[in-house]
């Protein structure tokens, strides 16, 4: 099979994940007790207003119209008007999407710079004392909760030493990298940790692999056999990893994003699940899926030529 | 609106700000320190507005806010129990109580440059009181007609006298829109365009909307037609720009505050109250409130699941009421800012009993209570409460503990926002957390909640005292103020001996600024204004 080929059966294979992600939120959703009128008019409105509000919102009608009109709606690229905001859902995630883009990709860079050189430290040095001193940070990053890591740098890196702003946005590119660096550090933390670890024990286990050997018994500078050989091969798991751990990155974007003020798409959807505001939930949730899918989709392109078997 | 929600953590009451403060809010005549024109006041909110129409929307996010954009007739004082001019500038009333006359201030414009037209106060009006529209038509159920005598005369006919008139013309859901301005907003129906008003609302209040990206942040800029004028005769407001800063978080707001990238922030937690007071950098306000904070009380025989139900037995609700300390429960979950309630409505509502705190801790008596209800061995009871809200939780653990001491054993039911309303308006509960502020200065509202059993069955707790449906009644059309004092103290004395909630606490809303930020001022309604607010440099 061609690489175009597999590419092609690769996207195709999505079309019924999402749809089944798709039927799935749909009905979760509506499992939930309360609805957004509940959630909306609160303990206040009459029991007339609460029949308006019911039917002006389309959730009078039963459960298969109203999945009809969201498959619908999904097929023409618009995913309905947010029950609770009033606006258009494709609007609402279009002001917030390229936020938690921008701050899921800031923690990956901030991740593996700081893991990729440091495993390579740690596994030279195996056991003795940088070893023992990056495995001991490391394993705290692992294992401290991301709202206390976040405050504990905003604290710190915002209100002491003002280096970085308290949470927000900002308004230019320059800006959005500022404002969002400590909650990328943040994301970065148990990440960094993860990869590290795992990094180290590949290194460890290629170094002493045959090839490896061979490499130096031909003469190549240690440098060369490190990158190429040991790097190269090493790094084989570590992608898979990585991109195992895009999902969580997202879902610790949740917590990241409420602790930093940052407005994106994580925030919106707890917002949005408090709210019951089904379009809302729907459109994040199909929307995550495609990201995540796509993001495996680039692990494996990225391990194809790191591994020319893969894929054959 | 009721807040027992997501909102009712960040809660507060006690001191209070200086009287100096209250005393200029909104009243231009009142001196003065020099105050600073220009510039830009960031404030901080816990959450973002959702839907900026007064008729439509019905959230304290957005009824906190529209008064910087829209103006009502009338407005209400600064300490919340009377009113004071608006767009009328007089208003007298005729025919034995059933004609306001109102005369509109002269000069008014929206923000959009238009002037304001008595067509605009009927429209808007008509549209306010239409049964079809919104939570609030009721507040102005006893208007009849809108009528335009002259260019800047408004008469209401009411089908009865109502001493609520007054302060329904001071409260967010008759502000007043620009007829024109909203015919022309894009949509077929009425729905849509109030849906693409709101987007870009116009009003004549101080300020004006120019950027909403949701979720994050609102920007309104000064409106340059402003009428209000200042001390000096300049007009209001001081601030060129009012940022609201959407930051969920209650500790990022404070680290943000102390950092001094935003000059206020809303909703300080009780926790924080005393450290705040202590940095000089800031200034913490508790603006006396109408907030208060009770359990409901189920009180019909049976629970909806079919058991019997203790709580129908008044000896039983006496006891439990009598067998809590509220001084206790103030002290843990408010750190001491909270004040034991005197009635079910707060103290900074118009008519409301001050006789003292009512139930006085008295665990023998609540023993005894329980003893002559058939309950001497003790009993079992759950109450349900919202998912994450550390107020609450404090509450109903404190107050399980000591209900313990009298054999009654609590079970705590944790539900999310729209599962526990849901529940709510089923009447599936037998007891439930919750806290209430009014929207109106007047004790109208909270009574028809609370008390007057045809509207919600009173609070849902299915409680039911003819006297108190008549007293009610009567005093909607009484427009003798002595005569309807004495109906609502016969109201709530009442209410407190059938005891159909747990009585609580009351306490203020907690904001902080930094120390050059000043000019703020928060009712106990709970609606923000910034029209005389500004930076120092």
């Amino acid at each position: 099979m061609s690489r175009g080929a597999w590419l092609v059966s690769r996207l195709l294979q999505m079309v019924p994940t999402f749809l089944l992600i798709g039927l799935a939120v749909f009905v979760l959703a509506r499992l939930l007790p309360g609805n957004a009128v509940m959630a909306l008019l609160g303990d206040r409105g009459s029991d007339e207003a609460v029949a308006r509000l019911t039917r002006q919102l389309g959730l009078d009608q039963s459960i298969g119209m109203q999945l009809l009109a969201f498959l619908e709606s999904v097929l023409r690229g618009q995913f309905g008007t947010s029950l609770a905001f009033r606006i258009p859902v494709t609007r609402l995630i279009a002001e917030r999407l390229p936020v938690t883009l921008m701050l899921t990709g800031m923690a990956i860079v901030i991740a593996l710079a700081l893991a990729l050189p440091l495993a390579f430290v740690a596994a030279l040095k195996v056991n003795r004392w940088p070893d023992l001193l990056i495995r001991g940070v490391f394993q705290v990053g692992l294992s401290s909760p991301i709202f206390y890591v976040g405050l504990v740098l905003l604290t710190v890196f915002a209100a002491w030493l003002r280096i970085f702003p308290v949470g927000g946005y900002g308004d230019t590119f320059a800006e959005h990298i500022y404002h969002l660096f400590l909650p990328a550090v943040t994301l970065a933390f148990s990440l960094s940790a993860i990869v590290m670890r795992n990094l180290r024990a590949s290194i460890l286990s290629v170094i002493r692999a045959e090839y490896v050997d061979f490499a130096r018994a031909k003469g190549l500078r240690s440098r060369v056999v490190l990158l190429r050989h040991v790097l190269r091969n090493a790094l084989i798991a570590t992608v898979t990893l990585v991109g195992l751990h895009i999902g969580s990155l997202l879902g610790g974007a949740v917590i990241t994003e409420t602790v930093f003020a940052v407005p994106g798409v994580g925030r919106l959807m707890v917002d949005s699940i408090f709210a019951r505001d089904y379009p809302v939930i729907q459109a994040l949730t199909l929307v995550l899926a495609v990201l995540v899918s796509l993001a495996f989709l680039v692990t494996d392109l990225v391990q194809m030529w790191l591994d020319p078997r893969v894929g054959r | 609106m009721d807040n027992g929600s997501s909102v009712g953590r960040r809660f507060v009451l006690g001191g209070g700000v200086g009287l100096a403060t209250l005393a200029t809010m909104g009243m231009p005549t009142a001196a003065r320190a020099a105050a600073v024109r220009g510039g830009r006041m960031v404030y901080a909110r816990y959450a973002d507005s959702l839907f900026l129409d007064p008729v439509l929307s019905d959230a304290n996010v957005d009824i906190w806010v529209m008064n910087s954009i829209y103006d009502t007739l009338l407005m209400p004082t600064p300490e919340g129990i009377g009113v004071q001019e608006g767009l009328a500038t007089k208003w007298v009333l005729g025919d034995g109580g059933k004609a306001l006359t109102l005369t509109l201030r002269e000069g008014v414009k929206f923000s959009d440059g238009t002037p304001l037209k008595a067509s605009d106060v009927k429209w808007s009006l008509d549209r306010a009181r239409n049964p079809k529209n919104g939570a609030w038509n009721e507040m102005i159920a006893s208007i009849d007609a809108v009528e335009i005598t002259d260019p800047s005369t408004v008469v209401l006919k009411l089908k009865h006298p109502d001493p609520t008139l007054l302060p329904a013309l001071a409260m967010f859901n008759t502000g007043i829109l620009p007829q024109a301005a909203f015919a022309a907003a894009p949509g077929a129906t009425e729905d849509e365009k109030a849906k693409a008003f709101a987007e870009k609302p116009i009003g004549t209040g101080p300020f004006m909307l120019t950027e909403w990206q949701r979720g994050q942040r609102m920007l309104l800029k000064r409106n340059p037609h402003y009428w209000k004028k200042a001390p000096d005769g300049q007009p209001l407001p001081y601030l060129d720009e009012l940022e609201f800063a959407i930051i969920p978080d209650d500790a990022t707001r404070i680290l943000k505050l102390k950092a001094g990238e935003i000059h206020g922030t809303e909703f300080v937690p009780y926790s924080r109250v005393k450290e705040l007071q202590a940095d000089k950098n800031l200034r913490m306000e508790l603006w006396p409130s109408t907030r208060v904070a009770y359990l409901t009380l189920y009180v019909r025989d049976k629970l909806k699941n079919g058991q019997d139900n203790p709580l129908s037995n008044v000896k039983v609700r006496q006891a439990l009421n009598y067998a809590v300390n509220k001084d206790a429960v103030i002290a843990i979950t408010t750190l001491g800012l909270g004040k034991p309630l005197q009635s079910f409505m707060s103290s900074s509502t118009p008519l409301s009993r001050k006789d003292g705190p009512v139930y006085r801790y008295d665990p023998a008596k609540a023993k005894a209570l329980l003893a002559e209800a058939g309950f001497a061995n003790g009993l079992e009871l759950s109450c349900i409460a919202l998912a994450g809200n550390q107020d609450e939780m404090n509450n109903l653990t404190t107050v399980q503990q000591m209900w313990a001491q009298i054999g009654v054993r609590l079970k705590i039911e944790l539900l999310d926002n729209p599962t526990r309303t849901a529940r709510y308006r089923a009447e599936d509960f037998q007891m439930r957390t919750a806290a209430w502020t009014d929207d109106i200065a007047d004790p109208s509202e909270i009574t028809s909640y609370f008390a007057y059993y045809p509207n919600i069955h009173a609070l849902h707790s299915g409680w039911e005292e003819k006297r108190v449906n008549e007293l009610f009644l009567q005093s909607q059309q009484e427009v003798d103020p002595a005569k309807r004092q004495a109906q609502y103290a016969e109201l709530q004395k009442i209410y407190v001996d059938a005891a159909p909630i747990l009585f609580l606490y009351e306490t203020p809303y907690p904001v902080a600024f930094r120390g050059n930020a000043k000019g703020f001022v928060q009712i106990p309604l709970g609606n923000n204004y910034f029209e005389a607010a500004y930076v120092e440099k």
